[in-house]
């Protein structure tokens, strides 16, 4: 890993260079909601923010996406769409939603290669942000790796340090978005390690919402007919504002539109927490009731995937808890999970 | 201030009859200023009962949320009643539920609160950001006296209600079983003046400003599954055959679903404002709700969720109604 | 191939077969890839599935109802109960849907061989047993006793009425017809197919047997299985569920950490009891 610093004064210079090379996404607050969006120029990001309402999850798996478009009816004739997004730097992601790619990855690649995430993915450079200053209901150190000012998700970290941001370059990918800039990048003293090292100790501190993820796989095998799950859900409303704003959820719909001439296949984020999500036609529904939908979105998230793929597919960075509108706590789920007798 | 006591006495009361499921309610919720539904199942169950200016919650929206499945062999369908707590706004959507025939007014048993107005959690947030222990509210007078962080602050009611409140009409509830203290004298209209200075704006400048706001929706229906009155065992977004909006998510769509519901609402919305907390991305959803309510007074005279025995105004037609015929 | 999962091949009905009339008709479709190549590398084994596009409407996933051992097409049999499904039953042979498979884990042929096999179909649930049938007859020797049991409402829901009537004139299958009430000129069994089951007796003894039809036929027939002694490991079903994807990354069909579309929609019993979800 290089170590350097980059001065704040230098830092739109930084930027303007990686808007001449590539398509840049940054932190764009309007009217109070921070959303990743594709900027021009250095002066529209926003960096004083906790985390963007829309997880970055956003720009690789889009909530509308064209997978074909046909001619619709009996004749048969299909238009493949180009897959490619260009070259894309994500800046200021949070260590958090950069670990949400590494956990939907799983998904999407396997036996059955999905182009539309995967050439994003490749194409797309994670310049990450160290939180410095974590929200309420952020509990990111819960889970085994990562935190709040980790480099291990991202290809490049910045990490504030006072009137200079610690700059780690991590991957290939890092580098290579990095050779250039040797005039505003200079190499980091040990002084400017430890300083990195007492920001990332207070962040931590901040966070003092946690949950015991330990073990959590094995105890919710235990309590799958719990009476326990009935009490939480019962005041769940079925909305989906859970599911769409969570960095690690990939439920999708596929539907054809048409017009008269025209049609397209395409691809929209579907939420677990309808009703008719599993409504089969014959009308039997195998999840009918909302205690069984909101049991499912726990076991996928804490049990289901860790049992795939071996990682809980969970980043810890709160906004489900932030905008459930009947304050249906994640935290306190997993809390109280871990502590019901059996 | 509403006596605690009294309420958990009375749902106490409530949830030990029978003939009761449960009783719908209020407690503190997990961290900083949130509040969250409780369900008292048993007498215990009701000693987390709160009522804080907190309470922005519409409880009326729980009993039509209530599953229906097959039954089985032998089984008997449990027509018990639920409980609710109620504030003013609340029980008319529980008023006009009954109007349209959604729930019968024996399903219910409404107790009752003089509302003197709830806090807009956006604005106490931005006041007091990053709380995590829960924060108690109470009320002094003209001001809301807040403890944080071991410091307490008095804050100027004004600063931090609900834009809804402030021009309430029905801080009592239209109908209850039971009222947890006295009723609430108030003398507050709804003047519309927000509305009347969003009409004023020219086309262009009324599309523009909606259009930055569409833009926005994330189609997630918090707004429809936090609102009391969208109780469609299908709703028509949901539909596709036909399809009347497709699932895609770009401007028009979100233009078409947004319109609709508030359409879908014309003469039935009470107000409560809960669509507009629901919703992550700040859309101002009441504006558009509060504009057709204006309409709907002026063409109509009428105010939606006040009287039970009332029918739904845009269900019916009566002989002298100024038009010819229901188009 | 393919390199893209979601993007459909384009195949020809060739052919269309009604099997049952009515409210719940059924067809059986046979279609035949436009592209050669992607016709003679479509392998598959009975148990495995298809989503079947109509252009414009939308997917279904479909069980392969034909054999491996039939070359050159592939057939599948349809239900009209939706959007999708009902536009189907309006095409007609010529005209183009889009084929994209072959998904799912299929039955294993390989490891059955010796065994005897008892086939418990109902209704159209018969049709990824079809398949499998198919395959074992044409490949007879390969395997043992073979005994089908298929029950339906009435005799006019019966489907595959031709192949049903010769291989009931062979000698190395054991065909058991059923329909659940009584109707004059029916001479077979009358009653419901796990009642016939029992009838049947077959032998749990080198013996495997493979279920399909509506839930509640399974849940008896699985019952009755155990009651004349077969183990959980010898008892075979298949599933389905709402899809979409069907290779595993919409999320919607799964069944605790399993998805019906890519760990099945083939299981045995032993699996099924084991696996906590919703099913």
């Amino acid at each position: 890993m290089d170590r350097f610093v980059l001065s704040k004064e230098k830092t739109p210079k930084f930027i303007t260079e990686i808007i001449a090379k590539y398509n840049v996404f940054a932190p764009v607050e309007n009217e109070g909601i921070t959303l990743f969006k594709q900027i021009k120029n250095p002066s529209e990001i926003n960096l004083e923010f906790s985390n963007s309402k829309v997880p970055p999850k956003a720009l690789l798996f889009k909530q509308t996406e064209t997978l074909f478009k046909f001619t619709p009816g009996v004749k048969g004739k299909i238009d493949p769409m180009d897959t490619n997004g260009g070259k894309t730097v994500v800046f200021g992601i949070r260590p958090c939603d950069a670990k949400s790619f590494a956990i939907l990855d799983h998904v999407f690649k396997g036996d059955y290669e999905d182009p539309y995430y995967l050439t994003k993915r490749e194409n797309t450079i994670l310049v990450g942000l160290g939180c410095t200053h974590p929200d309420v209901n952020c509990f990111c150190t819960s889970f085994d790796d990562g935190g709040p000012v980790s480099a291990e998700y991202v290809d490049v970290l910045l990490t504030d340090i006072g009137d200079k941001y610690f700059v780690e370059v991590k991957s290939d990918k890092g580098k290579h978005l990095t050779k250039t800039m040797n005039k505003l990048l200079i190499p980091a003293t040990e002084k400017d390690g430890k300083k990195k090292n007492e920001v990332e100790k207070k962040a931590v501190d901040i966070i003092t919402r946690h949950t015991k993820t330990d073990g959590i796989v094995d105890k919710l095998d235990k309590i799958f007919d719990n009476p326990f799950w009935k009490n939480i859900a019962i005041k769940c409303l079925g909305c989906g504002t859970c599911t769409y704003l969570c960095p690690t959820c990939h439920c999708f719909d596929i539907q054809d539109e048409t017009t008269m001439s025209e049609g397209a296949r395409i691809r929209v984020w579907d939420t677990c927490m309808n009703p008719e999500y599993t409504l089969q036609a014959s009308g039997y529904n195998p999840r009918p009731e909302r205690m069984n939908r909101v049991r499912n979105r726990v076991y996928h998230k804490y049990n289901y995937y860790p049992k795939n793929y071996d990682i809980i597919a969970c980043v810890g960075c709160g906004r489900c808890i932030d905008n459930c509108p009947v304050n249906i706590d994640i935290i306190d789920v997993v809390t109280e999970a871990g502590e019901v007798k059996v | 201030m509403v006596d605690e006591r009294q309420l958990r006495d009375t749902v106490k009361n409530t949830v030990s009859r029978d003939d009761v499921k449960y009783v719908v309610g209020y407690k503190n919720g997990t961290y900083g200023f949130q509040v969250t539904p409780a369900f008292a199942f048993s007498a215990e169950d009701a000693d987390k009962f709160i009522f804080s200016p907190l309470c922005v919650n519409n409880l009326a929206v729980y009993p039509m949320l209530e599953e229906k499945l097959p039954l089985r062999k032998g089984e008997e369908e449990d027509t018990r009643k639920i409980g609710l707590v109620v504030k003013g706004c609340d029980s008319r959507a529980i008023v006009q539920i009954i109007q349209e025939k959604g729930l019968k007014r024996e399903d219910v048993i409404l107790i009752g609160i003089p509302c003197t107005g709830v806090i807009d959690p956006k604005k106490i947030n931005a006041k007091f950001p990053h709380q995590t222990k829960t924060v108690d509210v109470k009320e002094d007078g003209e001001k809301f006296v807040i403890k944080v962080n071991g410091t307490t602050h008095k804050i100027s009611r004004d600063e931090l209600l609900f834009e809804k409140c402030k021009h309430c009409e029905n801080p009592n509830p239209v109908i209850c079983d039971i009222l947890i203290g006295k009723e609430v004298k108030t003398s507050k209209k709804e003047n519309y003046e927000d509305i009347k200075s969003l009409e004023k704006k020219s086309l262009e400048e009324k599309w523009e400003y909606w259009e930055k706001q569409f833009e926005k929706c994330i189609r997630c229906y918090a707004c429809r599954d936090a609102c009391p009155m969208c109780y469609c065992k299908e709703c028509m977004v949901d539909q596709l055959s036909p399809q009347w909006i497709r699932r895609s998510v770009n401007l028009s769509e979100n233009t078409a679903w947004n319109l609709m519901r508030a359409f879908h609402l014309a003469g039935r919305c009470i107000g409560c404002g809960e669509c507009e907390r629901a919703c992550p991305m700040d859309i101002p959803l009441t504006k558009l709700n509060k504009k057709i309510e204006k309409d709907v007074k002026e063409m109509f005279d009428y105010a939606p969720g006040i009287d039970a025995e009332e029918k739904p105004l845009l269900a019916m037609f009566k002989p002298d109604d100024s038009e010819e015929f229901i188009l | 191939m393919n390199t893209n999962p979601y993007q459909p091949w384009l195949a020809t009905i060739d052919d269309i077969q009604e099997e049952v009339g009515g409210q719940r008709a059924i067809k059986t479709f046979k279609l035949v890839f436009q592209d050669k190549n992607i016709q003679n590398d479509f392998n598959f084994l009975p148990g495995q599935c298809t989503m079947v596009s109509l252009f414009g409407k939308g997917e279904c996933f479909f069980a392969i109802s034909s054999s491996p051992t039939q070359k050159g097409y592939i057939e599948v049999s349809v239900m009209k109960l939706g959007k999708v499904t009902s536009a189907l039953h309006e095409c007609e042979p010529g005209d183009v849907v889009g084929v994209r498979g072959p998904y799912g884990n299929s039955f294993d042929v390989e490891g059955w061989q010796g065994k005897n096999l008892v086939f418990i179909g109902g209704g159209i649930g018969q049709a990824p047993l079809r398949s499998l049938i198919n395959y074992v007859v044409d490949n007879r020797k390969e395997y043992g006793k073979l005994d089908v049991i298929y029950g339906v409402r009435s005799s006019k829901d019966l489907s595959y009425k031709q192949e049903f009537a010769e291989m009931e004139k062979r000698k190395d299958v054991n065909v058991h017809l059923s329909i659940d009430v009584e109707e004059e000129g029916w001479k077979k069994f009358v009653g419901f197919v796990p009642a016939h089951l029992l009838r049947v007796k077959p032998s749990p003894k080198n013996s495997i047997a493979i279920t399909c039809g509506p839930p509640i036929m399974i849940k008896f027939v699985i019952q009755n299985l155990e009651q004349l002694g077969f183990t959980e490991e010898q008892i075979f079903t298949t599933l389905e569920m709402r899809m979409k994807c069907g290779i595993g990354k919409c999320g919607r069909c799964n069944i605790g950490n399993l998805y019906v579309c890519k760990d099945g929609p083939v299981f045995s019993y032993k699996q099924l009891k084991n696996i906590q979800g919703e099913r």
